[in-house]
């Protein structure tokens, strides 16, 4: 079996006249820790609405409740009180193993540190969640080799995770969240662990699959060049998003990007 | 449109599993390691018993034969050259078989057989076979006849007048029970009892030290198991926690809690598997030569009750897989109930 571009780019498409639907909506969402006696907040109400096919980035300082937002919309928490909608779908009325479904699914997860399962090569990992779905072994291989092909890694395929370098890793960590052709990409400072270069490889390679496949990408970055690639931009504080914008209207000269 | 997460089958987790085994290889070593040990002493005490037990009996046995052999022989004579009438009344047990070889080694002439009971074989014995006779020719002259078999008296001897009959065309006028039966009385007949009576006390006596011995054993088995529990749970719980960002990461890619949880039990009912069998084995292995030292190998190796051996080594291998699953039921239950979140926040 060999897989077509065009295919699999349906795979990941939306059905016809749904191009704007809303993927994610968080209403008022607030998330305390309890340490001992005292309560912590780490949200203080959030309230967004993300658009299928949109590049988000989300900008804070390191404490303001950037990577509780993140755990929020993409079902990895649930969140103290208001409403996170992934899909249309309130998701405080899913039960363990739907959420798994959902994670399974509907959202790809990129990390800072990539996380890729050392024991296994780069194939496994990107099969890994196929199996997950269900999805019998060789349908899953060729669509892994496929992906990884797509990432540039057609090479490296039987390759463990420690013999890549950062940027390799972070392709097969990118490959990984697209193996059952999500809705939503979640990457949580997909660059921070990279060097400037190999960073700017992945912010392409971010904005081409979000061309090419429209799927959502929701970023938490610093990067300026990341900014710059965004359809929107939110700023967080303190627990609140203070600020929103699109990268034409900000003057990426001044220092408000720390 | 949302769905439950499909069910996987244990082939995916086995093979998840196999491939952590591999690359962790020294972890899973140190893990196994404890299996072993904690098996191989619960096998070298059974199979430590087994051995004892075998070589006691042989030595019980021999000292029984020993003696009957020589009561027989305070009344008759040496064997050599003579010859013997043998009454069977049922299947022989291992004594009077040992009593009967015993005389044919010592240079009898003719064995008497009367096969009374009707449907137990005749044994064989090699040296000298039995010359199968009737009941009124078993005497004839022998110089003594030996009643056996676990069947009871046979009616023909039961009376007084008839015994004496019947030892009428004997040499020496010498019947010998090799087991407990009812008074026999003859004029001019000797009967002579070869099997000893153990006094209720001495069977009391060893009943209770038999009962003493094994509660001490299985109170150290016991001990030394809760101790290998103890120990595997703990490698396990390491293991656990050096692998929670992987378990995170399975769980934000669509890993269900009981895929995790199979995860972590399959791995650690591998590893008591392997590590059962070669503790058993090494148990075994150590017990014989211990026990070889002290007795000698050849004895032990006769003596040894083999089926009884080989069940106590599928039950050593059950009880490695068996406490290994155990041990790892909690760390599995931390792993599985780990929310993703948390799991990739902690920096392990």
């Amino acid at each position: 079996m060999v897989i077509d571009q065009q295919k699999f780019e349906a795979l990941f498409k939306a059905p016809e006249g749904e191009e704007a639907r809303c993927v994610i909506r968080a209403m008022d969402v607030k998330k305390t820790y309890r340490i001992g006696q005292q309560e912590t907040y780490a949200l203080r109400g959030a309230t967004l609405d993300i658009y299928r096919g949109e590049y988000l980035s989300i900008m804070g300082p390191s404490g303001s409740g950037k990577t509780t937002l993140f755990n929020m919309i993409g079902a990895l928490q649930k969140p103290t009180s208001g409403k996170v909608y992934i899909d249309q779908v309130d998701i405080a009325q899913l039960d363990t193993d739907e959420l798994a479904w959902l994670r399974c699914h509907k959202i790809g997860y990129v990390f800072q540190t990539f996380n890729l399962i050392r024991v296994m090569t780069c194939l496994e990992n990107v099969t890994l969640p196929m199996a997950f779905a269900g999805l019998d072994s060789e349908a899953a291989r060729e669509k892994a080799i496929h992906i990884l092909k797509m990432v540039g890694l057609g090479h490296r395929l039987l390759h463990k995770p420690a013999e890549l370098s950062g940027g390799q890793q972070q392709r097969v960590a990118i490959a990984r969240a697209l193996a059952n052709s999500p809705e939503i990409i979640l990457a949580d400072e997909p660059t921070g662990n990279l060097d400037q270069k190999t960073g700017e490889e992945m912010i392409e390679l971010l904005a081409r699959l979000k061309k090419e496949l429209h799927v959502t990408v929701i970023a938490a970055t610093h990067d300026l060049k990341m900014l710059q690639t965004s359809d929107h931009i939110l700023w967080i504080e303190d627990g609140r998003i203070v600020k929103a914008a699109r990268p034409e209207e900000i003057d990426f000269t001044t220092s408000e990007f720390g | 449109m949302i769905q439950n997460q499909v069910k996987l089958p244990l082939g995916v987790a086995f093979g998840v599993v196999m491939q952590g085994i591999r690359i962790r290889f020294g972890r899973s070593l140190v893990t196994i390691g404890g299996v072993v040990l904690g098996i191989a002493f619960l096998m070298s005490t059974l199979a430590g018993q087994v051995v004892k037990e075998g070589v006691q009996e042989e030595d019980r046995m021999r000292t029984e034969t020993n003696r009957m052999a020589s009561f027989l022989a305070a009344e008759m004579g040496p064997p050599l050259n003579r010859v013997v009438g043998v009454i069977q009344t049922g299947p022989l047990n291992e004594a009077e078989m040992r009593l009967i070889r015993y005389l044919i080694d010592g240079g009898l002439q003719k064995l008497q057989w009367h096969q009374a009971s009707g449907e137990t074989p005749v044994p064989t014995f090699s040296g000298l076979e039995p010359s199968l006779v009737t009941m009124d020719e078993v005497a004839r002259d022998a110089s003594g006849v030996l009643l056996v078999g676990s069947g009871g008296m046979p009616k023909q001897i039961a009376a007084p007048s008839a015994l004496a009959e019947l030892l009428d065309g004997a040499r020496e006028k010498v019947l010998a029970l090799t087991r407990e039966r009812q008074d026999l009385e003859a004029p001019g007949v000797s009967v002579v009892r070869l099997a000893r009576e153990l006094s209720p006390d001495e069977i009391a006596q060893a009943d209770e030290d038999r009962r003493n011995a094994r509660f001490r054993t299985a109170w150290i088995v016991l001990i030394s198991l809760v101790v290998t529990i103890g120990g595997i749970a703990n490698a396990m719980l390491m293991s656990v926690t050096e692998r929670f960002r992987e378990i995170g990461t399975m769980k934000c890619l669509g890993a269900l809690s009981s895929f995790i949880r199979w995860i972590f039990l399959l791995e650690s009912g591998l590893m008591g598997a392997v590590g059962g069998m070669a503790g058993a084995c090494f148990g075994a292995l150590f017990s014989i030569v211990v026990y070889g030292f002290s007795y000698g190998f050849g004895s032990v190796l006769i003596s040894v009750d083999l089926v009884r051996l080989s069940g106590y080594l599928l039950l050593s291998v059950a009880a490695g897989v068996v406490l290994s699953v155990t041990a790892a039921i909690y760390p599995a239950s931390v792993a599985a109930s780990m929310v993703p979140a948390h799991a990739l926040t902690t920096n392990v």
